[in-house]
């Protein structure tokens, strides 16, 4: 019981990053990254990549959360922006983010070939014995990142004048404008900082399942319903607790139902909490379920 | 009057479709003036407004602030000491407290800690009661309260033109008392005021000039005192 809890809450808040990485951009633009595992996804293999041709590991490392974030700033650029411009209530982002994800991720096969490659150990090795239960000491790195981040994003939203720059241009993106914000600059750093997280939550995870492509359609899966339980929508810190919860149930369904149970548990989680409470468990209501407010578009 | 306006529009044409809601609008405001629009539901009045911020996409026609030509800015160029506007509907950030709504307004002034400390200052001297709610979070406060914001919000920009988009709208008769003094107030102090209004008693006792605009178009000009000598009956037949 204590195991399966410890190692849910441990992969559990790695999809809370990626979750809070969805929820940061939406947060600002009302819109969803579909691109956003694939965010993840280029942190990994490019931290492989540079790790195994022997720069040392921080620097792999940094280096990839760097060009995630640069991809991040263009997913916004080419998928998002173009299309908000042109009509700002329109919803081709869905497809037009989606398509950059198919892009960076064939891209990415294409580079470094569709098989995993090995992923540089962070921490492996080392593990802390908790009551009855084990805990390793990637996985204790993975909780105190994810929880730093989480607290750091409210912090900063709440207590800095970005922070509280991107609020009002979350609330009513044109007054903001009005009084003197580039709501385009408030957008790019949304984006890139959502793809910081993501990149983060790639790190903690690259060395459990490796390098491979098409890591990003799995956890992006996983971080969308993060996002949905938790009600991430509305708030970011949300999307953690909703990862947190589902992190606990599917690893509780591999320990009680089978080893193959994680697989469809967690959409029956989903799905029954949408119906219960649609706005997710952690917030008061869910802008996706609202007419949309005007976007960020003036530049 | 040989100094250059504040405010200078001239041949403006603005609207959100296929065709214009505003009409070859021509208006001036002196530096140290108030002047109000007037009109009827859906005239235009806050579109005028909207243009001037930048905030309507189309739109031709001169529009000078000072010296600086704003009709092809963004509006977060324009709202960075050219002008400022206490919008139609408040538009608080109402998930922030009073005095975050008012430093937001001094965005463009963020490395010049001093001056935005007087213009707070100045706020709170004009509305003292945001100084006692200043932690209060905006939605808790009642609506002329929010409408104090509003306008404390777009001084602290230290704007050259101010625009209002309806004050008085759904207030009390105390709280409309107020917001008429505030203005008369930041006349006292200098600022040039473009005041779009439905009261005609709250133009006339704020403004020197008021422009009337029916149907996207300014349709006369005059001053407060025709009003009050009997002007009243052709201002009613604009106003319907
Ligand atoms: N965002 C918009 N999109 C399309 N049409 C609009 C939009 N905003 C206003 N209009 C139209 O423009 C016309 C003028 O509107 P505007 O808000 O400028 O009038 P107003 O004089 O401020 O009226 P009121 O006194 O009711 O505030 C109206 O017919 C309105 O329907
Ligand atoms: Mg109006």
């Amino acid at each position: 019981m204590l195991q399966f809890v410890l190692s849910g809450v441990a992969i559990g808040s790695i999809y809370g990053l990626i979750g809070m990485a969805l929820a940061i951009s939406f947060y600002v633009t009302c819109i969803i990254n579909f691109a956003q595992g694939q965010l993840m996804m280029v942190t990994v293999m490019v931290t492989a990549e540079l790790a195994s041709s022997g720069y040392p590991v921080w620097l792999a490392a940094l280096a990839g959360v760097a060009c995630s974030c640069v991809v991040g700033i263009l997913s916004y650029v080419i998928a998002v922006r173009p299309i908000l411009l042109s009509n700002r209530f329109s919803f081709g982002w869905l497809v037009s983010t989606l398509g950059f994800a198919v892009i960076v991720e064939n891209a990415a096969a294409y580079i470094w070939g569709p098989t995993s490659q090995a992923f540089p150990p962070i921490l492996n090795g080392i593990s802390l014995p908790i009551g009855g239960a084990v805990l390793t000491a990637q996985q204790l790195l993975a909780i105190v990142t994810a929880a730093v981040l989480a607290a750091g994003f409210e912090i900063v939203r709440r207590h800095t004048l970005f922070g509280k720059l991107g609020m009002a241009t979350a609330a009513d993106p044109e007054m903001a404008s009005a009084i003197g914000a580039n709501t385009t600059v408030v957008a790019i750093v949304a984006f890139a900082v959502s793809a910081i997280y993501a990149g983060i939550a790639g790190l903690l995870i690259g060395p459990s399942t490796f390098a491979n492509p098409y890591l990003g359609d799995t956890f992006g899966t996983y971080g969308f319903i993060a996002m949905m339980i938790g009600g991430g929508t509305e708030r970011p810190i949300a999307a953690m607790f909703g990862g947190l919860l589902l992190g606990v149930c599917a690893e509780g369904a591999n320990a009680l139902i089978n080893s193959q149970a994680s697989d469809w548990f967690p959409f029956i989680v989903l799905v029954l909490i949408l119906i219960v409470s649609p706005k997710g468990l952690f917030s008061t209501s869910n802008p996706l379920f609202r007419p949309r407010r005007a976007a960020v578009t003036r530049g | 009057m040989s100094e250059q306006p504040t405010l200078e529009i001239n041949a403006l044409c603005a609207g959100y479709g296929r065709f214009d809601v505003v009409r070859d609008v021509a208006l001036s405001v002196g530096k140290g003036e108030a002047v109000a629009l007037l009109g009827p539901n859906g005239a235009g009045k806050t579109t005028v407004l909207r243009a001037i911020m930048g905030l309507v996409k189309q739109r031709r026609g001169l529009i000078r602030i000072g010296a600086t030509d704003v009709s092809a800015l963004p509006t977060h160029r324009i709202a960075r000491g050219l002008a400022a506007i206490a919008p139609e509907g408040r538009r608080l950030f109402l998930d922030q407290s009073v005095e975050d709504n008012l430093l937001l307004g001094a965005l463009h002034l963020r490395h010049d800690k001093a001056r935005t400390q007087t213009l707070l200052a100045s706020v709170y001297d004009l509305f003292p009661v945001l100084k006692a709610y200043r932690q209060r979070l905006s939605s808790f406060l009642s609506g002329g309260e929010q409408q104090m914001v509003a306008i404390g919000r777009m001084l602290m920009s230290d704007p050259e033109i101010m625009l209002l988009d309806e004050p008085s709208v759904a207030l009390s008769p105390v709280a409309v008392d107020i917001v008429v003094k505030a203005m008369l107030e930041l006349r006292k102090r200098g600022a040039s005021l473009l005041l779009v209004e439905q009261r005609t008693d709250v133009a006339t006792r704020v403004c020197d000039r008021l422009y009337v605009m029916t149907h996207g178009e300014i349709v006369d000009q005059m001053k407060p005192e025709t009003i009050r000598s009997g002007g009243m009956s052709i201002l009613n037949k604009y106003l319907g």
